[in-house]
């Protein structure tokens, strides 16, 4: 098929060509005058309409013989630090059981961007989205200022105290502590949870991580035996098959995910070796649209599917089963049959099958979190038979400390609350009120438990029902030491002192252990210290000072340790789940996938504008959680964009708009989790909360069915940017299969005959390269371009009229039918154009051309006519309605990059090639003496993109990898047709299929 | 009279000229220049750069330690004065002063006299790198008793010297031109 002849959509309408005319050039409301609403204005919105109502900030360019303010000299310099030139330390982020190393870029002592540890020792260094944009968390104006004793600020001394006197009442009456925290992969934590074990009788420690995967954790304990934690190594795997896990979007560990299978997915040539992706699932997801072959099919269904093809392997291809498992002890699931029965291609599950069988050992089976118990099951049977344990998945157990509370677990727990055995109830990083599915029942059993206290960044929904809330430190201001894999254990170390009255959490508990009697350093830092050097002192001639020092520096400590050998598998934990897959009925209606939101993960986020306002990678919403249906079910039920449902299962219910997602397979509905928080000045009232829906199937708390969906006759908001900055109608991403790409490689556009004399470009020339195979859309780059450039966050009125402001988007393209479309993701981006349309038109010459390729915005000459972003081709233009980043509060000015202007209102701009690093590292390397050299300039994006799918560097420089890649026979430019050569060169998406000889 | 004579002999010149001045006036007012050349306020500590930096001789790069190095020159840390003065001339009141304050750890304020607007980003490094005195700039610092601005700030004065820099130059650099490209300076 020639590209000439594919469509690229983005929505179902135009797929249908229900729509005649290109939708929205000019979004609803574009032209028209803000109005308020009339529950008055909130407070992004006041923001807003502060910045508007603000006059023109008068020119600065003349200051006047008047006091210009001061300059604060230190008065004893840090040795590190030198005014002006940032610094970065090596921290770790964590988020559930998944703990990344990271650097952090300081200026001045505050921290500014996060990203990857590029010393990471397996080479996954980079930094999850959620831990760039968690900036945000630590300058949120929402964080409390200090402890709040009943309602009231109190000091550290009464707010302890209360804590310590709530301990030790409850401990007298012979009544439980009960310490909630979230997953503890500390070492450190671990041993002062002990500790207090130790020092209070009747200390319960319930690990609450409400997102995570308690089906698989569940299934691996009980097929293994013990607690053993599968993990996936995407990057030795030639064939991996997905049974609804969504690896590369929202499962834990996503960027090391993303780094490692697309490491194998950027083919240098047409030779190269490819992995490829299987996925079976219901839900539309990222890793979906990264698959070779995808199969839509109810997620119940998955371990009925899971164990045929495990049969096909053992009859057809005569794969071993494990040790006390016969072909008569599993159920005769045939493929074809089950084919049938699910409404799947029965070819496409036998070349699957082939497939596996090929590769054997460097096959790979991983499950998600909406799948059934039997599906995860299955995927232990398949690695085992194809014998990628210990080859492309390596068990690991899990320490006792590290033990996530089971379903039973909790349910003790509120027994035990209700029941009134709980004296004290102490939270931590861990917010009950919001997540606790049956809210109601847990606000009735905590209330009965005569002490709480509740340790906190902000007021959340826990915090207004605890007595005692005490303020901790954000991780950028803390200590602490996390096990980041076999053997590594990453270190965190603070990056500025604590903004505000706040203490770590660690040393609240210390406290409380020293109340108690302990004889222990107050201070988390001595103790965490303490502990490593106990462990020091039986290993190496290093001094522990030396020793310690150099670990901070580099972020990580790492161990040699012997990989165990896996334990052998339980047959009749596999028999009995076989059976359940195969008396499984496929069910009637609809069901439900509930999962962590892309952005906001279970809710803890939610009071991040970034965050809030990055764009669905699949279905480009924005600013709330709208639930996905396939376009046959939102036919069947007369239901449209927006139109709100009620959802019920079990005696539940939520009430959501709704959005029909292409490729969603018929019978499913998704929603994610996470939004609809009470507490949060930007969180509160965004989205729904799907948390009441968590768990009304038993067995796997994520995938719920059957539910009843009923139109509730209303309509809502939905905002989303997927028709804004429109480019449909031309041929602007490619998608090849392998065999497309042997047929199709070097056939380039050809830029028309240029009657103006080509642009001269003396000394470096820049430009990019991104590799659309590796390119997976999960939007690391878009959160690293808003912290790094100071990009605004508008709200989603703003949105809603096209006024979203990244510098970089990530457009999603579907071709083929709305049903089973393929995806591709391109990111969008100034594309520096040589001859650039929006140059031309600019009647005050504020858009000029650089003499090293930079389309450069010079904003205080603009005057805002925007006539550049009507003339840009790529759309990519952004013009400053309001002052979106004036006014804000003086905390969140902190976050700024000071290397980057703050745009006023008035004024356009757009992607710079983050032209502040470009000038640094000329500044550096013209300090040191040599010419610049490939690999000195790396933009935000490019460093934050897990995939490396983003190259920039010096197109004139033949030895650069930049100048390589734009050389690729993969390469094309976006609308390169009309010959405004563009900077940046996009590498078609090459997928691999099987079937095409390529194996 | 014809009855256009009155408009073509009286009131057309006297708009030319009323507009004429007002040109004049505004552009008077809005020149900057005036405003900030030898603009030279007084200091919380009086600080003489011509006895330290002119008859001591000691090198601008002995306390400003940043511009090699930073964009930024950066000013010298309240230590950096103690480096001598915890030894020479203790009597003197303001050395007392700055002592005290140094071992109060209480931040020390100047008054900022260069100042850029925010959408310029200026770099020390390639200038005092390429060889140009700070005096090029900032004045005979050397021979004030209280730091002025010496020069102007307007981007004309930035680009008149990057479009001719040999005066400011030593002998014999190779440099011919200073770039001039909008994002040098603005981003």
């Amino acid at each position: 098929m020639r590209d000439s002849e594919r469509k690229l959509w983005k929505t179902p309408e135009q797929a249908l060509g229900a729509l005649g005319a290109p939708s929205g050039e000019f979004p609803e409301g574009a032209q028209e005058a803000m109005e308020l609403p009339e529950a008055g204005p909130s407070r992004r919105r006041f923001l807003g309409l502060l910045g508007a109502s603000a006059a023109l900030a008068s020119g600065s360019a003349c200051s006047r013989k008047v006091d210009r303010g001061p300059i604060v000299a230190y008065t004893r310099k840090p040795e590190e630090v030198i005014p002006g030139v940032a610094a970065h330390y090596a921290s770790t982020f964590q988020e559930g059981e998944t703990a990344s190393p990271v650097l952090v870029k300081s200026r001045e002592g505050r921290p500014i961007h996060v990203q990857g540890n590029d010393e990471h020792p397996f080479g996954w260094g980079k930094a999850p989205l959620r831990a760039t944009a968690d900036l945000l968390g630590l300058y949120d104006p929402d964080r409390l200022r200090g402890p709040v004793v009943d309602g009231k600020p109190a000091t550290w001394d009464v707010a302890e105290g209360r804590l310590a006197a709530g301990v030790k009442d409850a401990v007298a009456k012979g009544t439980q502590v009960v310490l909630m925290t979230g997953a503890v992969v500390s070492p450190a934590l671990a041993s002062l949870v002990d500790e207090l074990g130790r020092l209070i009788p009747g200390l319960r420690h319930v690990a609450l991580e409400p997102a995570s995967d308690a089906v698989a954790r569940d299934v691996a304990r009980e097929v293994y035996g013990e607690p053993v934690v599968a993990r996936p190594r995407y990057d030795k795997a030639d064939v991996v098959l997905s049974l609804g896990a969504d690896f590369l979007g929202t499962m834990d560990g996503a960027s090391q995910a993303i780094a490692q299978f697309a490491g194998r997915r950027k083919p240098a040539d047409v030779g190269s070796p490819m992995s490829r992706l299987w996925v079976l699932e219901g839900s539309m997801t990222l890793t979906g649209s990264k698959a070779d072959h995808r199969l839509a099919l109810r997620p119940s269904a998955l371990g009925k599917v899971g164990f045929a093809i495990a049969r096909a392997l053992a009859v057809r291809h005569g794969l071993p089963l494990p040790a006390g498992l016969t072909l008569e002890t599993l159920p005769p699931l045939d493929l074809g049959k089950v084919a049938a029965e699910c409404r799947l291609d029965a070819k496409a599950l036998e070349a699957l099958a082939g497939d596996l069988a090929r590769a054997k050992s460097v096959a790979l089976a991983v499950a998600g979190p909406g799948a059934p118990p039997e599906a995860h099951a299955a995927c232990h049977l398949l690695n085992a038979m194809l014998g990628a344990v210990g080859a492309t998945v390596e068990l690991e157990p899990v320490p006792r400390a590290r033990q996530l509370a089971t379903a039973a677990v909790l349910d003790a727990l509120v027994a035990d609350l209700g029941a009134g055995k709980v004296g004290a109830l102490i939270s931590w990083g861990v917010n009950p009120s919001y997540v606790w599915p049956d809210a109601a029942g847990w606000a009735a059993a905590a209330a009965k438990a005569p002490f709480r206290a509740h340790l906190a960044l902000s007021l959340d929904e826990t915090a207004a029902v605890s007595g005692v809330v005490l303020p901790v430190n954000h991780w950028l201001e803390s200590w602490g030491d996390f096990d980041a894999g076999p053997g590594l254990t990453s270190l965190r170390q603070p990056l500025i002192a604590p903004l505000f009255d706040t203490r770590q959490g660690e040393e609240v508990l210390l406290a409380l252990a020293i109340g108690l009697g302990a004889r222990l350093p107050g201070d988390f830092h001595a103790y965490l210290a303490g502990l490593w050097q106990q462990g020091h002192s039986l290993a190496g001639p290093v001094p522990f000072e030396r020793f310690w020092h150099a670990s901070l520096h580099d972020g990580f400590v790492r161990r040699a340790i012997a990989p165990a050998a896996p334990p052998p598998l339980k047959p009749a934990a596999l028999v009995t789940a076989a059976a359940a897959a195969f008396q499984a009925v496929p069910a009637e209606g609809l069901e439900l996938q509930l999962v962590p939101d892309s952005k906001v993960y279970d809710g803890r986020y939610a009071n991040n504008g970034w965050l809030q306002e990055l764009p669905d990678p699949v279905s480009k919403v924005v600013w709330g959680n709208p639930l996905s249906l396939s376009l046959a079910d939102a036919k069947r039920l007369g239901l449209a964009l927006g139109d709100e449902v009620r959802l019920e299962a079990a005696g539940r219910s939520v009430t959501v708009p709704v959005l029909e997602q292409p490729g969603q397979a018929e019978g499913v509905v998704t929603l994610a989790l996470g939004y609809g928080r009470a507490a949060g000045s930007v969180a509160a009232g965004v989205g729904v909360s799907a948390w009441p829906l968590v768990g009304t199937n038993p067995a796997s708390p994520f995938g719920v069915g059957p539910v009843k969906v009923t139109p509730a006759g209303r309509n809502s908001r939905v905002v989303r940017t997927q028709e804004h900055h429109s480019l449909d109608g031309r041929d602007l991403a490619k998608l090849w299969t392998r065999a497309e790409y042997a047929k199709e490689r070097g056939a380039h556009e050809e830029a028309p005959v240029s009657l103006y004399a080509d642009q001269q470009f003396p000394e470096h020339k820049w430009g990019m390269a991104i590799d659309l195979s590796g390119c997976v859309g999960c939007s690391a780059c878009v959160i690293a371009c808003q912290s790094e450039n100071n990009v605004p966050v508008v709200g989603p009125e703003q949105v809603e009229r096209g006024r979203e402001m990244a510098w970089l988007r990530i457009d999603r393209y579907y071709e083929g039918s709305p049903d089973a479309p393929r995806v591709v993701h391109e990111p969008m981006l100034c594309q520096h154009c040589d001859s650039a349309p929006c140059e031309n038109v600019c009647p005050v010459a504020a858009t000029t051309h650089s003499p090293d390729g930079l389309n450069q915005m010079a904003y205080n000459r603009c005057v805002g006519t925007r006539y550049c972003a009507n003339n840009c081709p790529y759309k990519v233009r952004r013009f400053n309605f309001f002052e979106f980043n004036q006014n804000l509060s003086e905390v969140r000015d902190l976050a700024f990059n000071p290397e980057v202007t703050v745009r006023p209102r008035g004024v356009m701009e757009k992607c710079t090639f983050c032209v502040q690093r470009i000038s640094n590292a000329k500044q550096v390397a013209k300090a040191e003496g040599r010419p610049m050299r490939d690999g000195d300039v790396k933009p935000a994006c490019a460093v934050a993109c897990p995939a490396e799918a983003i190259t920039f560097g010096d197109l004139k420089d033949a030895s650069s990898r930049v100048a390589k890649l734009a050389g690729s026979d993969r390469r094309f430019h976006v609308l390169g047709e009309l010959g405004v050569r563009p900077a940046v060169t996009y590498l078609a998406d090459v997928r691999n299929p099987s079937g095409e000889g390529t194996e | 009279m014809h009855r256009h004579d009155r408009f073509v002999r009286k009131i057309v010149p006297a708009g030319a000229v009323s507009v004429l001045a007002t040109v004049l006036l505004v552009g008077y007012a809005a020149e900057p220049d005036r405003y900030t050349r030898g603009f030279e306020p007084e200091q919380p500590v009086h600080f003489s750069h011509r006895l330290h930096a002119g008859d001591n001789h000691i090198p601008c790069q002995y306390c400003h330690t940043g511009p090699s190095k930073s964009r930024t020159a950066g000013v010298p840390p309240l230590e950096t004065c103690l480096n001598c003065h915890r030894v020479t001339r203790t009597d003197r009141p303001a050395i007392q002063q700055i002592t005290a304050w140094a071992k109060s750890g209480k931040p020390f304020e100047w008054r900022r006299i260069y100042s850029l607007p925010d959408h310029v980003y200026f770099d020390h490094r390639p200038h005092v790198n390429s060889g140009i005195a700070c005096q090029e700039c900032h004045g005979e610092v050397q021979r004030m008793e209280r730091i002025s601005q010496a020069m102007s700030l307007r981007m004309g004065a930035c680009l008149a010297c990057h479009r001719d820099p040999s005066d400011a130059l030593p002998p014999g650099s190779s440099i011919k031109q200073g770039p001039t490209h909008c994002a040098v300076c603005h981003r």
